[in-house]
Order: structure tokens, then sequence, then C-alpha cells
């Protein structure tokens, strides 16, 4: 309903023994998508979402995962969806 | 938005999270657009909130600010941004902003008791010269106070301390930071001769452990937490231990969690101490060379009013911060008292524990970080707690080297800048002098261009002691600037509110919302913030960090700069000066304060033309010359050449923050260590030079009681302090509509047995109720916090449940820092029969 798209990126600091289960669980939240740092622990994600709410509210849900040392934001743009549609 | 746009912002955003995370992405992934598609104008400028100093970009469109993101070339933080900081771009425009001065009215007229009506800048100042005036006249300077902030830029900062010290001749200046991190400056001068920390934040790269002693680092510095983890993840042998009195996000993500009894750090700090002596840790050379040792006075009380009974029955409440020369057997005997077995009883944390967070201290291999904020400062033995950290690192010789560092952490984003480097405390000048000190004093005079003797002699009052002399009718024309203390300081209902309300008190209050504070004073000032000004901050690592003014502040909102300077102009040398001074120094006689404090030659050296043709700078076209630049560099010329030196004003605007001292263009990362600190001389190793032996102290002291401690009837210990989403009293973070959702109210956390036991349920109102005062909010039994049986903590960024009016004013006798968290409370349904029921 709010008519705007919201691309931001984070980092998750990861222990290394658990990212393959907070892969599974970010493959659960909406909008997320992993585009790699598997390897090194610092997971690189972005997150679609229609409001800057849901950022906060997704960056929450992912910050309590098991496993998840710190999740931080770096970027975010947003722009009305209708521009482009 | 189409598919293909979509995937290229997805790709741009992931390549910059990339980057900052230093993680390799595949090939296709690494392009960063660098064309804008909206057109902003970028600007640098360090983040308004904690004391980390992360570096963020500043994008402005059309006279406004309308995103910000981390600075990938800002060392601090390298592109990460925390959630607030992340949020930074709506701070400055909530919805009720402050934009005309407001002063309290009845029938036209300056009321007391009148309502708050809009008010010209010329009226405002107008009645609050009147009044500066009167009180002068009537009581002299004793009777004038000011309280600032860690979050003033430094110039602002210099210009307040000059305009108080100098203008109208009191020490009655201190900042909030007073309730932040007092106790540690005050115990680096101790220590080191010199204040602030001696290494630096490359010091999280170097680590093999850190220990976090009552810091929740992952909620309050997160950013810096992520360099803890990253320096974790990397490297399989680092260990983080952290000590608390209750788990939270830290204690679950570090590799040791001990929750300790409230005050017992004290015990367990001289165990480890006793553990290094009695297993031959100590490491004599460098004890030897560089360090003397000495023992504190005991019972020093509680820096509660003198007719207090505490206060009474403390055998040196007078001379707490009296310390006297001893020995290293001196030293040992004391801390041999401090058993694995007595540390363990005082702490509730069993001693195997307690013996391996001691071997990380003990073992010459191992480099250690400490890392403290408000759990060692806002402490009534808060001074001694930083002396036993200091304690635990000179004797193992763990200091001043990458990766050994006790690092006090910052709350405020320049606390470490302004109040403490350009010394807006009551007792200190700029670059660690002190007012009671007649050199410094004469020194500051030259600098000044101020008659000789003019500079008060007498340590002013301190924050807290503000509030009581308010109370008592002392302090009567009172200026409050960038801070809320009456949602901050302790015990307000008792001893802040009635000080504001007192009809001989005029009480001023400067800032860019209607906080409570705003609220409960005579005369509201709207005041510019962050980036609606040039600006300098200094962060916990001594980095300097400048910004230029981005937008203009709205409508009638003036810098505290300007504010500060304007008002100068209502006075002349015969209204604040004594006339012997005067007459002795006749060339000073009638002149307008402004022009003695501010076109004195050196604050007025620079030209308008010097800024930056891209920026605006309202204070400097207001006044005729470039007002920052001659006050940074007036001010910057106390340090220079004995070791607090400032590069050149224009290269801050260049780079990314330095870490002073900043000798021939290179900062300095860890002082005190040959081939770091261009101050060691050659072939000395280490020298704690702000010390005339150039030796470190080593303050033995004992473990001692709290203030206040639950007993039968108030049963609970209380702690406050922040959350993640909110930054201090809430008067930004709150008005950020994002923030504020995700952590709308504040609530009580609470052990599930202390609830039952209660007969009290999570969601349910309560009362929480102190010997002070009392507050409702609701219980929480899960969460984030999760606080042991016989102790609750509650935020205190929320107005509607203003928890210090129910915490105590204890403060820690020497650094006369307040104590919040503890005191004693019980927890009572707010509606006993609502309980019942259930």
């Amino acid at each position: 309903m709010s008519g705007e798209c919201h691309i931001s990126s984070l980092v998750i600091h990861s222990r290394p023994d658990r990212v393959s289960s907070i892969v599974d669980s970010l493959s659960l939240i909406e909008g997320a998508e992993i585009h790699g740092g598997m390897d090194t622990g610092k997971l690189i994600v972005t997150l679609e979402t229609e409001s800057e709410s849901q950022v906060v509210e997704r960056i929450n849900a992912i910050q309590v995962l098991d496993g998840v040392l710190a999740a931080t934001l770096v970027f975010h743009h947003f722009e009305p969806l209708q521009e482009r549609d | 938005m189409d598919l293909t746009r979509r995937t290229l912002l997805k790709t741009q955003a992931a390549a910059a999270a990339a980057a900052a995370a230093n993680v390799v992405l595949p090939a296709e992934a690494q392009n960063i657009a660098t064309g804008e598609d909206i057109q902003l104008q970028w600007s640098k400028a360090p983040c308004r909130f904690c004391g980390t100093g992360c570096g963020v970009m500043v994008g402005v469109k059309d006279g406004r600010v309308v995103a910000t993101h981390g600075d990938m070339q800002a060392e601090v933080n390298r592109g990460l941004n925390c959630v607030k900081g992340y949020f930074l771009s709506k701070i400055m425009y909530g919805s009720d902003r402050l934009t005309q001065p407001l002063m309290r009215m009845k029938n036209g007229q300056f009321a007391k008791d009148g309502e708050f009506q809009p008010v010209s800048w010329e009226r405002a100042f107008d009645e609050m010269a009147k009044h500066w005036k009167r009180v002068l006249k009537e009581k002299g300077p004793e009777a004038v106070g000011m309280f600032g902030s860690g979050q003033w830029t430094m110039w602002e900062g210099y210009a307040a301390s000059k305009l108080m010290r100098a203008g109208f001749r009191s020490n009655n200046l201190d900042p909030n930071a007073r309730h932040c991190m007092a106790s540690a400056a005050v115990t680096f001068i101790r220590t080191f001769g010199m204040d602030e920390p001696m290494g630096c934040y490359d010091d999280f790269e170097n680590a093999d452990a850190f220990v976090l002693w009552g810091s929740n680092m992952a909620e309050m510095h997160p950013i810096l937490w992520t360099r803890v983890t990253d320096r974790r993840l990397s490297h399989p042998h680092v260990r983080i231990a952290t000590l608390s009195t209750y788990e939270h996000r830290t204690t679950d993500l570090s590799d040791m969690a001990l929750i300790f009894k409230p005050n017992s750090d004290l015990a367990i700090m001289n165990y480890i101490a006793n553990y290094i002596i009695q297993n031959g840790a100590v490491n004599r050379e460098f004890v030897e060379k560089h360090c003397n040792f000495r023992l504190a006075n005991t019972d020093i009380g509680y820096g509660l009013r003198p007719d207090n009974v505490l206060e009474q029955r403390a055998q040196h409440a007078n001379d707490a911060q009296v310390s006297h020369p001893a020995s290293f057997e001196d030293y040992a005997k004391l801390v041999s008292q401090y058993t694995v077995e007595k540390a363990s009883e005082l702490s509730g944390i069993p001693k195997e524990r307690l013996e391996a967070l001691a071997r990380i201290y003990a073992d010459p291999k191992t480099k250690v970080m400490s890392l403290w904020t408000m759990g060692f400062n806002q402490h009534v033995r808060g001074v001694w707690a930083n002396h036993m950290v200091y304690n635990l690192h000179l004797l193992t010789g763990k200091i001043s080297e990458p990766g050994n560092s006790p690092f006090s952490l910052t709350g405020q984003p320049s606390a470490c800048g302004t109040a403490r480097e350009v010394g807006t405390f009551s007792h200190r000048l700029p670059a660690d002098m002190q007012v009671t000190n007649p050199e410094h004093r004469k020194h500051a005079e030259e600098i000044w261009k101020l008659p000789q003797g003019l500079l008060p002699d007498k340590v002013g009052y301190h924050a807290v002691q503000q509030d009581r002399m308010l109370k008592d009718g002392k302090l009567n024309a009172y200026w409050i600037m960038v801070n809320n203390n009456l949602q901050t300081a302790p015990n307000t209902n008792n001893e802040t509110y009635p000080g504001y309300r007192n009809p001989a008190n005029f009480v001023v209050v400067s800032d860019a919302y209607p906080t409570v504070t705003a609220m409960a004073a005579d005369l509201i000032l709207p005041a510019a913030m962050w980036v609606e000004k040039e600006g300098a901050y200094g962060n916990a690592e001594r980095r300097t960090h400048f910004w230029h003014q981005l937008v203009n502040a709205p409508d009638d909102a003036r810098s505290d700069l300007w504010q500060l300077m304007e008002f100068s102009k209502r006075f002349t040398t015969d209204e604040v000066w004594p006339a012997q001074i005067l007459d002795a120094n006749p060339e000073y006689k009638g002149k307008n304060l402004f022009d003695v404090l501010f076109k004195n030659g050196n604050v007025d050296k620079f030209p308008l033309s010097e800024i930056d043709p891209a920026y605006e700078n309202r204070e400097s076209k207001a006044f005729g010359f470039y007002v920052q630049k001659g006050l940074f560099e007036e001010f910057a010329s106390f340090g220079r050449g004995h070791g607090h030196d400032y590069a050149p004003f224009d290269m801050y605007h260049q780079v990314r923050g330095m870490r002073w001292p900043v000798v021939n263009g290179q900062e300095t990362r860890w002082r005190y260590r040959e081939g770091y600190d261009p101050y060691v001389e050659k072939g000395s190793g280490v020298q704690f030079y702000g010390n005339p032996d150039k030796k470190a102290n080593i303050m033995g002291a004992p473990y001692e009681p709290p203030a206040e401690s639950p007993d039968a009837e108030y049963d609970l210990w209380l702690v406050t302090g922040r959350v993640l989403e909110h930054w201090h009293s809430g008067s930004m973070t709150m008005r950020v509509p994002e923030l504020y959702k995700a952590f709308p109210g504040a609530v009580v956390f609470m052990h599930p047995d202390d609830a039952a036991k209660r007969n009290l349920r999570r969601g349910q109102e309560v009362r929480i109720v102190s010997r002070r005062g009392e507050i409702r909010s609701r219980i929480e039994t899960r969460g984030r916090n999760r606080v042991p049986p016989g102790l609750i903590f509650v935020p205190f960024f929320d107005a509607s449940q203003l928890i210090n009016k129910v915490t105590l004013d204890a403060t820690d006798p020497i650094s006369k820092q307040t104590d919040f968290k503890k005191c004693a409370v019980k927890i009572v349904a707010a509606s006993a029969d609502a309980g019942d029921q259930q």
C-alpha cells in the first residue's frame, strides 16, 4: 500500500558453525536475498521491502537468529513503485 | 520499478555491503554504479549520536537532508551504520521542532507562572540579560550557571567556557558528560596525568581477548561491536568475556558471560590483581620503570547532601580524592585479602570462572583489550573501578601497544572533544588544565588576552550540585544547552524539578525539541542541530572530526554558538568584572563583552573569504568573520607543543578525522610508547609523560558497599540504561517513526520468578517505587534483557516514564558522577484489585 520499494543491504556476522542454519533461516525472511560471504561468516544480504519500518523489523528478526553476532546496515535506497512500473 | 532496475539496485546494495565487510563477491556483482540517479549533494559528517564517531555521508536535496549512509572512507566504521545512524536524516524533521523562542508570559510580561508564548530573539535576550544582570549584581558570579553538553560542538563548548569563566567569572559550568564519563576522565588524570585513552580502535584488530566491564556493546556501540566480532571470527583463538549485572545481547554473543552482584566488580578486579601477583605474572621490569604505587583514602561516602547520615558517618567524605604514596608490598597486601573465595562470595560468580578470567590478564602472551562504559563510570566507586582496571594492565605491562589496551568508551559524540579537551567541566580549562592552578589560569588569561587575575580560582558547581543549589536558591540564573537534564538527572522529583520552578530562579533551555526539561524552563530558545551548523566533535579514540553546514535550520532556530556569542553582546565589562580589575587594567573599561571575548584578534582573525564557498555558514556571516576557525585555532594554541596537538583547522575538513596529538601532520595511534608517540624520548621505551616523573600510578583501593542496597521493604536492585533503538533521553530518536515503532515505550525487565512471586504477569502495569518517588510501567519477563532474580532493568529514554524520579542522587565522591545502576526499589501492581482478580 505504501507504493514504495526499499532496497537495503546488510553485513551479517555469523558464527562459522552456524552459517548454514542462518542461511536456511534467512531464506524464510521475506525479501531477503544472500549474495555471498558464506565462506568468511560475513554474509552479504539484501532486503527488499515496502517501507523503512519493515527494514527495522527484518533486521531485528535477523539479529536474534541463533549464531548471528551482529547484523549491520550498509546501504539503503528507496523510490516510488509507480515511477518505473 | 522494473526488474532490471531492481536487480541493478540490489547489485549496488550488495556491492556496498561487501566492500564495507571486505568480502569478495562474484565478479558480476562488484560494479558499484557511480552515476547518481537522484540529484543529491553528498558531504561527510560524523554521526550525531554516540561517542563511537562513525563517519556518515549526508545527502542533501533542495536544502533538506534526505539520505545518509555509512562512509566507506571513514576508518571508524568503514561504511557500516547502526540503526540509529541509518535514520539520522530524520532527526531534524520531527513535527514538533522548535522554531522560535518561547517565554512564559502573563499580560504581555514575563511571568514564572505564565504560559509559553512566542517572542522574538530580541525580546528573549532582553529578558534573559535582565535576570543575569540582576543576579550578578545581587549575588555575584556564584549565582549564575550553565549546564552544557558532550553534544556541543567543540567551538560551542569553547565559547561557553569563555563566556562563563572569563565573561561572568563563574566556574559553574558543567557538561551532562558529568553523568556519563566523569569517573573515566578523573581517573585518567589521576593515573596518567593526562586525559583520554592511550590506545585507539586499531586495538580491535590486534587483541587476543576482549573483556567488557559493564558494557553492552552489541546494543550501545554496535559498530565497534562488529569490529570485535570480525576479529573473533577471523581469528579463532580470540575470546570475548563480558561482565554484567544482567544478561543482554552482548553476553549472549560472548564466549564467557559473568553475571555479578552489583558493586562487586571492585572485588573481582582486586582478586585478579591478587591472582597476577600470586602467580608471578607481574611484569617486574615494566612496573619498576614506569609505575608508582599509591593507596587511596577509604570510607569516602557517597556524594549525597552533607547532612545525609551516610556522609556524616563516612570518615573521608571530605577528602575522598586524597591518596598516599605506597610500596608494591603495601598494594600486594591490600589485594591479598581478595582471594578467589572472597571474590566469588561477593560477586556470585563461580570460582573456576573467575580464575579463567584472571588467566586472560595474567598470561603474558594474551593481548587484552578491556572496554567499559556506564557500568564502571556510573558507580559510587567509579574512580576506583577505573583505577582497578588500569592496575591490571599496568601490573602486567599490557598497555600502550597494539592490542594491549584499557579502553574507556564514551556515550556522547563529543564527550572527549568538548567536555574534556575543551574543558567544560566546573574544574577544568582547555588541554587538561585546572581552574585551581594559578599557572594554568595565568596561561589561559594570556591566550585569551585578558587581565591577569580575572579567571575565578574556585571549582564551580558540578551537575548534581547545580540541581541542589537551584533548589536551595543559591544558583539563580541558569542556562541549559543540548541536554535533557530533567529526564536524565537522578532523583529529579526531589532534586531537579523543584530548582527549575523555584521562583527565585530564571531558567533558560536551548533545544531543538520541547523536551521535559524545556517545558519546565522559563524561556526556551530554539536550537540549530547537527549539520545545520559547521561543527567539530572528538570521539572516544581522540579523533577530531569536522563537518560543514549542509542545510539551514528552520525559521528562527539558531546554533548554540550564535546564541552564546550574541548574548555576550548584552554585557559590558563594567557590568560583569570587579572595579579592582578594571582600575588596574583601564584599557578594558566600558568594553562590550563580545569584543573582549570574541573580537580579541584571535577569534576574529580569519575572514569570511576563508570559508569553503560550497557551504553556507550562518554564524560567520552574522558576526563577519570565520568564527569556527578563529575559535578552534585559539583553542588549539592551548595544547600545541605539549602532547595535545591538533592539526591546522583546514586539514580537518579534508580528512575523516585525525587522532591527537597530531605532530607534523601525523596522527598518534598509541600514546606513551616509543615508536608510536613522538613525545616519548628515544631509548626510554615507555613514558607516561603526563606526570612529572613520567610514571603511571597504580592505586590500591578496597571493595566498599553501594549507597543503597535492597532490604526487606525495597527488595530489588534497580539498574537503568539504554536500548539500541534510542539514544539517551530519546528526544531525537523518539521522533523517528521507525525507531519509535521498534521500541515505543519503556518496560520493566524482570525475572519470571520475581514476577510470579509478586503475582504479576507479563504486560501488567506496575508501580516502581523507591524512597524518592515512583513511576508506572509494564512488566517484561522475556526479550533481549534477561535479569537475574532480585534485579530489574528500566531504560530511561521514555519521557512518559521518568525512571529518574525513582533513582538516587548518590555520586562517586571523587568524580561527582551519579550512580544510575544501583538503588533499591519495590514493585507493586498498579491497581491492587486488578492484580488480585487474575
